[in-house]
C-alpha cells in the first residue's frame, strides 16, 4: 500500500470544486477546511491511507485504534455546486510521499470530473498587523485577476511547502484550474515546536473563499476562536518584544576580557 | 533476491481459526516478554520468519520503537553461538490452543508500514479470527487496560474480562502499526496494555511484572495453562 483511497460511501460528484487543507504552519489550511466541513455538514465519503504518513497509530478516548489518514468529504450545495473537501490529521513526511499522495488525489479528482482546485495554506510574515492579509497564486492569470478583485494579494515570490503547495503545482501539470489562498500568520510555536492554531488567519482565508464560491457559512464560532487566539498571540508578541529589547540592551553593554 | 521484504516458511502449520498474539520490544519490553513467555508456556514451534532490508541491526534512535526518518539505522548480521543470522520477525504456531505468536521487530521509519502490512497479510493467510497485540503503557498502576478495532470488542472485554479503556494517545512501532493495519484490512484486533513505570535511562529495560499480568489475561482468553 503506497496510497489507498478507501471509499466509504458511493457518491457521484459532478463538475466539483476540490478544497484542500492539510496540517501545516499554524494549521490554517486544516482549520479552514475542517471548519467548512463542520459548518456545512459535509459527509465523510472516503479515507486516504498511506505508508508515507508518520509510523504510529492513535488510540482514541473510546479505545478505538486509528491509523493516521486523510479524508474526503462531500457536499452538494445549492449555490456553490458540488464540493469535495480534503483534510486529515497528517501529511506525508517525505517529498516522495507528498508527491504520491497529492498525485493520487488529483488522479482521482480528474477521473471524477474536478472543475477547480482550491488549496488553503499559510503565509508566514514578520509584519505587525491587526487584520491578516490573504496572499494568493493561481494556475492562470484570469483566476488570479479574479481573486485580486476580491482582495487577494498576488504572491510574487515565495514557497508553499508540503502537500498544500504540491496540490496546486501538480494541478497545473494536469491543466486543472487551481488557486492557492494563504492566510498571513506570525506562525507562533509552543516551546515544544507545535504550531499555535491561527483562527484569525483562517477566518481571513475563509472570508475570501466563501465569497468566491458564493457559500453561506456562519463565521461566529470561528470569530470566537479568533478572539481567544488574539489574546494568546498578543501575549506571544509581547514576550517576543521583551526578548528583542533585552537582547539589544545586552548587546549595548561594554564587555571586558581580563 | 528481493531484499525488500520476504518470508521464509520453515514448516507447515494447519490451524483452526487461530488467534494471533503480537509483541515487540517496546516500552519496558513488555510485549517482547509476553510473546517469549507465551512461546515457552505453549511450546509453540517456529513456523516462519520475515526478513527485510527495513530491519536495522543497529538503531540510531533510542528507544528503538521511536524512529526518525533521518536516522535509518545500520543493517548487518548477528553472530550467536557461531551462527550467522539477520534481524527478523518470527512466527510461532501452536495447535492447541490454536494460536500464532508474532515476535516483532521494529523496522526503520520508512519501512514500518510495509513490514507491518506484510505481517497482517501473512496472518490473514493463517485465517486468524482475531489479533491480540500486547504492549506496555506508562502508568503508576499495575493493571491491564485495552483498546480495539471496534466498540463491540471494547464491550466484550469489559463484560468478559472486566478490562477498561485507559490509555489514549500515540502507539509507536511494529505493534502499533500491526494493530492499525489490521483494522484497515478488516481483521478484528485488540490490544492489551499493561501499566509499567517508564525507565527514562533505559526505556526498554524489561518489566516482567507487567508482562505477567498480561499473560494472566491471555490465559483467561486462550486457556493455555492447564
Amino acid at each position: 500500500m503506497n496510497v489507498e483511497i478507501k471509499i466509504l460511501k458511493k457518491f457521484v460528484p459532478k463538475d466539483f470544486t476540490l478544497i484542500s487543507g492539510l496540517p501545516g504552519i499554524a494549521y490554517i489550511g486544516k482549520l479552514s477546511v475542517d471548519y467548512l466541513i463542520q459548518q456545512l455538514k459535509a459527509e465523510l465519503v472516503a479515507e486516504v491511507y498511506s505508508k508515507y504518513f508518520p509510523p504510529y497509530v492513535l488510540i482514541r478516548s473510546d479505545g478505538i485504534v486509528e491509523l493516521l489518514r486523510n479524508e474526503l468529504y462531500f457536499l452538494k450545495d445549492e449555490t456553490a455546486g458540488d464540493l469535495v473537501f480534503f483534510s486529515g490529521n497528517s501529511q506525508a513526511f517525505s517529498p516522495e510521499g507528498q508527491y504520491e499522495i497529492a498525485d493520487t488525489l488529483l488522479d482521482w479528482a480528474v477521473a471524477n470530473g474536478v472543475k477547480k482546485v482550491y488549496s488553503l495554506a499559510a503565509y508566514v510574515s514578520d509584519r505587525v498587523f491587526d487584520v491578516p492579509n490573504v496572499y494568493g497564486t493561481a494556475t492562470s492569470a484570469e483566476a488570479l485577476e479574479e481573486m485580486k478583485k476580491m482582495g487577494v494579494i498576488p504572491l510574487d515570490e515565495g514557497v508553499i511547502s508540503g502537500e498544500n503547495g504540491l496540490i496546486i503545482g501538480l494541478a497545473k501539470k494536469r491543466n486543472v484550474d487551481a488557486i492557492c489562498l494563504m492566510g498571513e500568520t506570525r506562525g507562533y510555536q509552543t516551546p515544544t515546536g507545535q504550531y499555535i492554531i491561527d483562527a484569525k488567519a483562517s477566518k481571513a482565508v475563509l472570508k475570501l473563499l466563501t465569497a468566491s464560491l458564493n457559500l453561506k457559512v456562519d463565521m461566529e464560532p470561528l470569530d470566537e476562536q479568533a478572539r481567544e487566539m488574539d489574546e494568546i498571540i498578543a501575549r506571544m508578541a509581547e514576550v517576543e518584544r521583551r526578548i528583542k529589547q533585552e537582547l539589544s540592551e545586552t548587546a549595548k553593554k561594554p564587555s571586558y576580557v581580563t | 533476491m528481493d531484499t525488500g521484504i520476504w518470508i521464509e516458511r520453515l514448516r507447515k502449520a494447519e490451524l483452526k481459526k487461530p488467534v494471533a498474539v503480537v509483541g515487540s520490544p517496546g516500552l519496558r519490553s513488555v510485549g517482547n516478554l509476553v510473546v517469549n513467555q507465551l512461546i515457552d508456556a505453549t511450546k509453540a514451534e517456529l513456523t516462519a520468519e520475515l526478513y527485510s532490508s527495513h530491519l536495522p541491526l543497529i538503531y540510531h534512535t533510542k528507544p528503538s520503537y521511536v524512529s526518525h526518518y533521518l536516522l535509518p539505522g545500520v543493517g548487518g548480521a548477528r553472530v550467536k553461538q557461531g551462527r550467522v543470522d539477520l534481524p527478523k520477525v518470527q512466527f510461532y504456531t501452536c495447535p492447541s490452543p490454536s494460536i500464532v505468536i508474532v515476535k516483532g521487530y521494529h523496522a526503520n521509519f520508512t519501512g514500518q508500514y510495509s513490514v507491518a502490512e506484510k505481517v497482517v497479510e501473512f496472518l490473514s493467510e493463517f485465517g486468524v479470527s482475531r489479533i491480540v497485540v500486547t504492549a506496555g503503557y506508562g502508568s503508576e498502576t499495575r493493571k491491564v487496560c485495552c483498546a480495539a478495532t471496534s466498540p463491540d470488542i471494547i464491550r466484550e472485554m469489559k463484560e468478559t474480562l472486566n478490562l477498561e479503556v485507559e490509555y489514549t494517545g500515540p502507539f509507536y512501532g511494529f505493534s502499533g502499526l500491526v494493530f492499525g493495519l489490521a483494522k484497515l484490512k478488516g481483521i478484528a484486533a485488540l490490544c492489551l496494555f499493561a501499566g509499567t513505570e517508564p525507565a527514562p535511562e533505559d526505556p526498554e529495560f524489561p518489566d516482567p511484572t507487567a508482562s505477567a499480568i498480561i499473560l494472566e489475561v491471555l490465559n483467561q482468553m486462550l486457556g493455555f495453562r492447564r
